[in-house]
């Protein structure tokens, strides 16, 4: 029994790094865009594109992780090569500012709710005050004389 | 019950609320606003260089300094940063191509031509420099090996130097006078080295 639980964590253990590198091309060129028509580097077919994709399939054979294989890319085109800003330094703000904005909309929702409700109150005017002991007699004999 | 019309209306302080509101909403329409502004300057290629060139001026070459990936003429070694403006005093023929550009393939042959001819002199006043742009390094150097240039080439890795040169496609060439002046652009692919040659020798000799 053991000696099977062993063999078992034994080749769970040998699948891991087929397990990491078990990524596409399109699965990092998806992450990138192509530098001469700054589309997705998956859906472009422009020469540097076809270079980069072939980049791509040999360092993953040679066994390089997908974070590699960006970091790479990054080393021969810059940062602007990536498909969305990276989450530290000034690109922050492009993450953040979106956010933010949301936030203060989803805020602004009952604040302009109650505008619109003070607004509406407004414009129908205060409500009636109740009738006086005097006008619901009077009430009372108007509706008892009508039938 | 009578309503007193001396009492202030429910909610107050929402008057100050809704400027608060209003001067972050503001700051955040500006933000946006700017970082968009921003982004469309830094996108554009503008058209200055051609505009002074066809005015007869001269527009001042923008510098950069930029890794050598093939060293020749004095220019490296391998690795190693070149400034462009350390090259005044020689005329430079700065040249804009990338492995996968046909054009670029065809016109290499013309490029080794011009520097051929003006190698090897005792000053090495003339030098020609590629700038490889869009590429990747090992596309770069078997490109070069496979077309047997010979001349120096720097790397624009992030197209800095493109864009200060207001390079739409490519390739691209240009002559730089001995005062880091451009004197002369070449859009498209190079057929002839008269079409650098011509420039060169003029200014060569010298003004006045």
């Amino acid at each position: 029994m053991i000696r099977r639980a062993l063999a078992l964590a034994l080749i769970a253990l040998a699948a891991l790094p087929v397990v990491a590198l078990a990524y596409t091309v399109n699965d990092v060129a998806r992450q990138v865009r192509c530098p001469t028509c700054n589309t997705p580097l998956d859906v472009s077919s422009a020469p540097v594109a076809l270079d980069m994709k072939h980049y791509i399939a040999e360092k993953r054979d040679a066994g390089w992780t997908q974070e590699e294989v960006i970091d790479g890319l990054v080393d021969e085109f810059g940062r602007g090569v990536l498909a969305t800003p990276p989450k530290s330094g000034f690109d922050l703000i492009a993450w953040i500012v979106p956010a933010l904005a949301v936030a203060l909309g989803l805020a602004a929702i009952p604040i302009i709710a109650r505008t619109w409700s003070r607004r509406t109150r407004t414009a129908e005017g205060p409500e009636a005050p109740p009738p006086s002991p005097e006008e619901a007699r009077r009430l009372d004999e108007e509706l008892r004389r009508r039938g | 019950m009578t309503v007193d019309e001396d009492t202030p209306p429910e909610g107050g302080g929402w008057d100050r609320r809704r400027t608060v509101g209003a001067i972050v909403g503001g700051v955040i329409v500006a933000g946006v606003l700017a970082l968009l502004i921003i982004g469309l300057v830094n996108k554009d290629i503008g058209t200055s260089i051609q505009d002074a060139l066809e005015e007869g001026r001269r527009p001042p070459a923008p510098d950069a300094t930029l890794p050598v990936l093939l060293a020749a003429d004095g220019i490296g070694p391998v690795g190693s940063e070149v400034t462009l403006s350390s090259l005044r005093g020689k005329v430079v023929v700065l040249n804009f191509w990338a492995s996968w550009c046909q054009p670029c393939e065809l016109e290499a042959p013309v490029l080794d031509a011009v520097a051929a001819r003006y190698r090897g002199g005792p000053t090495q006043e003339v030098v020609v420099i590629g700038v490889d742009v869009q590429d990747l390094r090992e596309e770069a150097l078997a490109f070069a090996r496979d077309n047997g240039v010979t001349t120096a080439s720097l790397r624009d890795g992030e197209d800095d130097v493109k864009n200060a040169y207001e390079v739409p496609a490519l390739p691209e060439t240009f002559v730089i006078d001995p005062e880091g002046r451009i004197a002369l652009k070449v859009a498209g692919q190079l057929t002839d080295p008269e079409q650098l040659t011509n420039a060169i020798e003029q200014l060569r000799v010298p003004e006045g």
